[in-house]
């Protein structure tokens, strides 16, 4: 039950209207994209870096833990209030404050979209380069929390290799700046350290990413392949002829199938599997390695291989690949989304592993992914009315990341541990390792204040789901997504 | 304090009487003027983490060192009493070409890190200086880049995992073997250019880079830095095929031959496939005749680069800075850096923001410092003092004012290494 004089604190920073307890209010902020649900005892949207900062000492003085939340889009629970308390929203800080094209850097609000910062600097003939499939509506607060990456990180990295400082709120309630505008600061890494810390150490309000120049030249190739398998030793084929592609995307016959019933993207329907793969550069470059990429994919069994040069073709080629999310909604009411990366060798022996745990469990599963970084996504589809589904489901999840750690991988290339994957940790971490992580969280003082029950391993469970719950998530469904 | 006789049986129990150094080895580990009392090379990660699990429970001060090419950097240590040298760990442990990744043991030089890539047709983006003697643990602690940063960025951008020793001797590990990894804090951009006061690095794990298929160099000649800066500004806009950008002011290129008297250089460092080099050279040349600068083809690249991969002169320099600030106040920065005291050799790589400057002697060195200060904070830049006097070099934090976040980097220190075993005092503000 929301405490009055909590509200009545809150109300006075960012004013009434700002911060929402009723009921009916929070159910938004109960879940993200994933499957567990946790319901805050209020919700504020602050305006600004000072009045973050004014709510989390609040928050302090309550007692009340602090989730942060951006788009709500994550994949791992990361948004979800597990323990209740205060969730900030941070919509309304959505202004990119500073462009300077000449260095090549940006500062910004943690509310702002990603793809409004390349809409913002296009201009300058710059972009940011972390895509998250989800740009549209992703915050780069929630992209700096989980270091999110993206079909184009393969050759250009993560989050991480485009954030040179941030602004914090520390759990003390203070402001801190780590980083800043030029490159090696002088002491320890610190903005290294709080992309990816899944918003358990601190709140960030700035964030100074670094823009790149945008390619001359872009060339998409879309190989088509009798089977999965030889399109992922094509992924491995492509790297060791010492091509890093700018993307390098799988999809599956599953995930065909229902692209081609959505977007009628052209995929032959007895074809076991596509790759997307793009180069860029200068046009030399480009041209020289849209022919190796070629030839690769032909020695290795691709029945039929298209190339877009013009944007317009391109966008076409790339439709399927953008729309699959949305699409496997037309194939089951739900589905699940994996993440685990295993070293690119292993894809074919992993892949292979995913069908068939897959058919034991009796669930039919779409693959979408990342091939170029080994990142896999498998898509399980099911139908959560079904009693006992969502739990089978979870527990299918687990055997897949079983078999990412056992090739020499991890339980998570981008969506981060959150909730979801905490209990997978100790599987790749030891007690060790964890108890050096854990120290963080004590030098930044924020034991339980921020975000607690995420990342760390713990038997406690996350919020309930009620049945009033369900009526909201199905309202949202997989439709929802972009 | 534990008497050296002692210290010594003691460590040679753990590492065996090959990984003690003899007493007149030890002054090859001084570290700014300090000898520690033993010195040890282990040959195991484990060996590692008993040496420590011992100087902690002794309360004894340890400093690790790879090839002792980068020891220069960091504050006079507090105390120093064991030198750990990770000089036997020194063994490639995985590479899997079809991955393009690889794990390496910290010891191993980045030389011969290299030549192994090198016959699978891929390199480990890391090009810091001595690359014969420097090891891969060492560039990690000193956070130390060269001039490819232009095209692959820092150690913190391609390093996928590491293996370290904590300072109460527990093996730990940051990261993983695959490229893209978010599972737990990443620690490794904690540990890289910690300067071993966090723990100790004996295991990374790196993304790597195809060898490009053609390579070559280009050199242009300008009257001033800030017409060499506008110029590389604008191959980067064009993302011509560069793998380096290095500028030299004049004093540095007519040391090593580059350009006539009073001209400033820009090397450039073509990498890339056939066709694209070909272009970015073209190009190149096309923009140089704009912009009235001489340009010309260095035939023996190899040569031009050892001489200017060691920033300063031949001799050890009085004094090395190495500052950051904005590319668009790079030339600003270098104009004042030229007049605060005597010449000057910058190496600066301008797409970056990053030089180095040098001064082969200085009258009134803490001046001078005082006034190199000045001028950075004025263009919003950060300095290090890379190399310094011994004599000034107690008295001056090297890093100049801790930073704002510097009580957080303090609580991290705390947390990691309460005892203050490791490298202790080397850090900003002398963590
Ligand atoms: C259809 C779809 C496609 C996706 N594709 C990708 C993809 O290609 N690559 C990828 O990496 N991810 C992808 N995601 C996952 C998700 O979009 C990313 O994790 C994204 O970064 C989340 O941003 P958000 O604004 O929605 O954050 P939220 O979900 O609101 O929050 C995510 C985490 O960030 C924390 N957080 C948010 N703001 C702050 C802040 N200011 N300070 C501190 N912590 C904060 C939250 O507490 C939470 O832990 C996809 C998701 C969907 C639904």
């Amino acid at each position: 039950m929301p405490n009055p004089s909590l509200i009545r604190d809150l109300s006075r920073v960012v004013g009434r209207k700002l911060v929402l307890h009723e009921p009916e209010d929070l159910l938004v902020y109960e879940y993200d994209a994933t499957i567990e649900r946790g319901l805050p005892e209020a919700v504020v949207v602050p305006d600004s870096a000072d009045q973050v900062a004014e709510v989390v000492r609040i928050a302090r003085r309550h007692n009340a833990p602090v989730t942060a939340r951006g788009a709500g889009t994550g994949l791992s629970g990361g948004a979800i209030p597990c323990d209740g308390g205060i969730v900030i929203v941070t919509s309304r800080m959505n202004r990119i404050l500073e462009v300077d094209a000449d260095n090549r850097i940006a500062i910004v609000e943690p509310g702002v979209i990603n793809q409004d910062i390349t809409d913002a600097v296009s201009g300058h003939g710059l972009y940011y380069a972390p895509d998250p499939s989800s740009q549209k509506v992703c915050t780069i607060g929630g992209n700096v929390a989980e270091n999110a990456g993206g079909p184009h990180c393969l050759r250009y990295g993560t989050t991480t290799n485009h954030v040179l400082g941030l602004e914090i709120v520390t759990p003390d309630g203070d402001l801190v700046w780590l980083g800043g505008k030029t490159v090696d600061p002088p002491g320890y890494d610190l903005t290294g350290l709080v992309v990816g810390s899944e918003g358990t150490i601190c709140i960030v309000t700035k964030v100074i990413v670094r823009l790149m120049d945008c390619p001359q030249s872009t060339v998409t190739l879309l190989a088509i392949f009798d089977e999965v398998d030889q399109a992922s030793h094509a992924v491995s084929a492509i790297i060791g002829q010492g091509i890093i592609p700018a993307a390098l995307e799988m999809m599956d016959r599953n995930t065909m199938r229902a692209v081609e019933e959505a977007v009628q993207a052209g995929y032959p329907p007895d074809a076991g599997a596509v790759l997307l793969i793009e180069v860029d550069g200068l046009e030399e470059e480009t041209r020289e390695q849209a022919d190796s990429v070629r030839a690769v994919c032909e020695e290795l069994g691709s029945r039929e291989l298209r190339i877009g040069f013009s944007a317009e073709d391109r966008e076409r080629l790339w439709a399927g690949r953008k729309g699959a999310l949305g699409a496997l909604g037309r194939l089951a009411p739900s589905y699940y989304i994996l993440d685990g990366v295993v070293p690119r060798s292993k894809l074919p022996a992993v892949l292979r592993g995913v069908y068939e745990a897959c058919d034991t469990f009796g669930f039919q599963v779409a693959n979408v992914f990342h091939a170029g970084d080994g990142n896999l996504h498998p898509n399980i589809m099911f139908d959560e009315r079904v009693p006992g589904a969502t739990q089978r489901v979870l527990d299918l999840g687990e055997v897949i990341m079983r078999l990412c750690v056992e090739a020499g991988g991890t339980i998570t290339g981008e969506h981060g541990v959150g909730y979801e994957k905490r209990n997978y940790m100790s599987w790749i971490f030891s007690e060790d390792d964890l108890d050096v992580m854990a120290s963080i969280k004590l030098a930044f003082g924020a034991t339980d204040l921020f975000n607690p029950g995420k990342v760390f391993p713990s038997s406690k469970g996350c919020g309930e789901v009620s049945s009033r719950m369900k009526a909201a998530i199905a309202k949202v469904g997989p439709d929802a997504y972009v | 304090m534990v008497k050296q006789a002692s210290l010594l049986s003691q460590l040679q129990a753990i590492v065996g009487a090959d990984g003690v150094r003899r007493d007149d080895e030890l002054s090859n580990f001084a570290v700014d003027g300090l000898t520690p009392q033993a010195a040890v090379a282990p040959s195991s990660y484990e060996q590692v983490a008993e040496v420590l699990r011992y100087a902690h429970t002794e309360g004894l001060a340890v400093i690790p060192r790879g090839g002792g090419t980068h020891m220069h950097i960091g504050n006079v240590p507090g105390r120093y009493d064991i030198g750990l040298s990770l000089l036997r760990l020194d063994q490639v442990v995985e590479h899997e070409p079809a991955d393009l990744t690889v794990t390496c043991q910290a010891g191993i030089t980045l030389d011969r890190l290299q030549r192994h890539l090198g016959q699978h047709g891929q390199l480990v983006p890391l090009d810091p200086a001595w690359g014969e003697e420097t090891t891969i643990g060492g560039i990690l602690a000193a956070n130390a880049s060269g001039p490819s940063r232009h095209a692959y960025g820092a150690p913190r951008d391609f390093t996928i995992g590491l293996k370290v020793v904590t300072a109460d001797g527990r093996i730990t590990k940051a990261g993983g073997r695959v490229v893209k990894n978010v599972a737990g804090y990443d620690l490794c951009k904690l540990y890289i250019g910690s300067l071993g006061t966090l723990g100790v690095i004996v295991e990374a794990g790196f993304k790597l880079a195809p060898t490009p298929k053609v390579e070559r160099t280009v050199i242009a000649t300008f009257d001033t830095p800030g017409q060499a800066c506008a110029f590389a500004a604008d191959l980067q806009h064009r993302r011509l095929s560069l793998r380096a950008v290095q500028l030299l002011n004049a004093t540095a290129a007519s040391a090593v031959g580059l350009a006539q008297q009073g001209l400033c250089a820009l090397v450039l460092d073509l990498a890339g496939t056939p066709q694209a080099v070909e272009r970015s050279r073209r190009e190149i040349g096309e923009l140089a005749q704009d912009a009235a600068a001489d340009l010309r083809d260095e035939e023996n690249a190899a040569m031009a680069w050892q001489s200017r991969m060691r920033p300063g002169s031949a001799e050890e320099p009085y004094l090395l800075c190495k500052a950051a600030t904005l590319p668009t106040h790079l030339p600003a920065l270098i104009e004042s850096l030229e007049t605060v005291a005597g010449p000057p050799h910058i190496l600066a790589l301008p797409t970056v923001g990053v030089l180095y400057a040098s001064w082969p002697r200085l009258e009134d060195a803490e001046a001078a410092i005082g006034r190199l200060r000045t001028a950075v904070t004025a263009l919003d830049g950060s300095l290090v003092l890379e190399r310094c006097p011994l004599d000034i070099k107690p008295r001056l934090d090297v890093f100049g004012d801790p930073p704002p976040s510097f009580d957080l980097m303090r609580r991290v220190k705390e947390q990691f290494d309460p005892k203050g075993v490791l490298s202790p005092g080397r850090q900003v503000g002398r963590l």
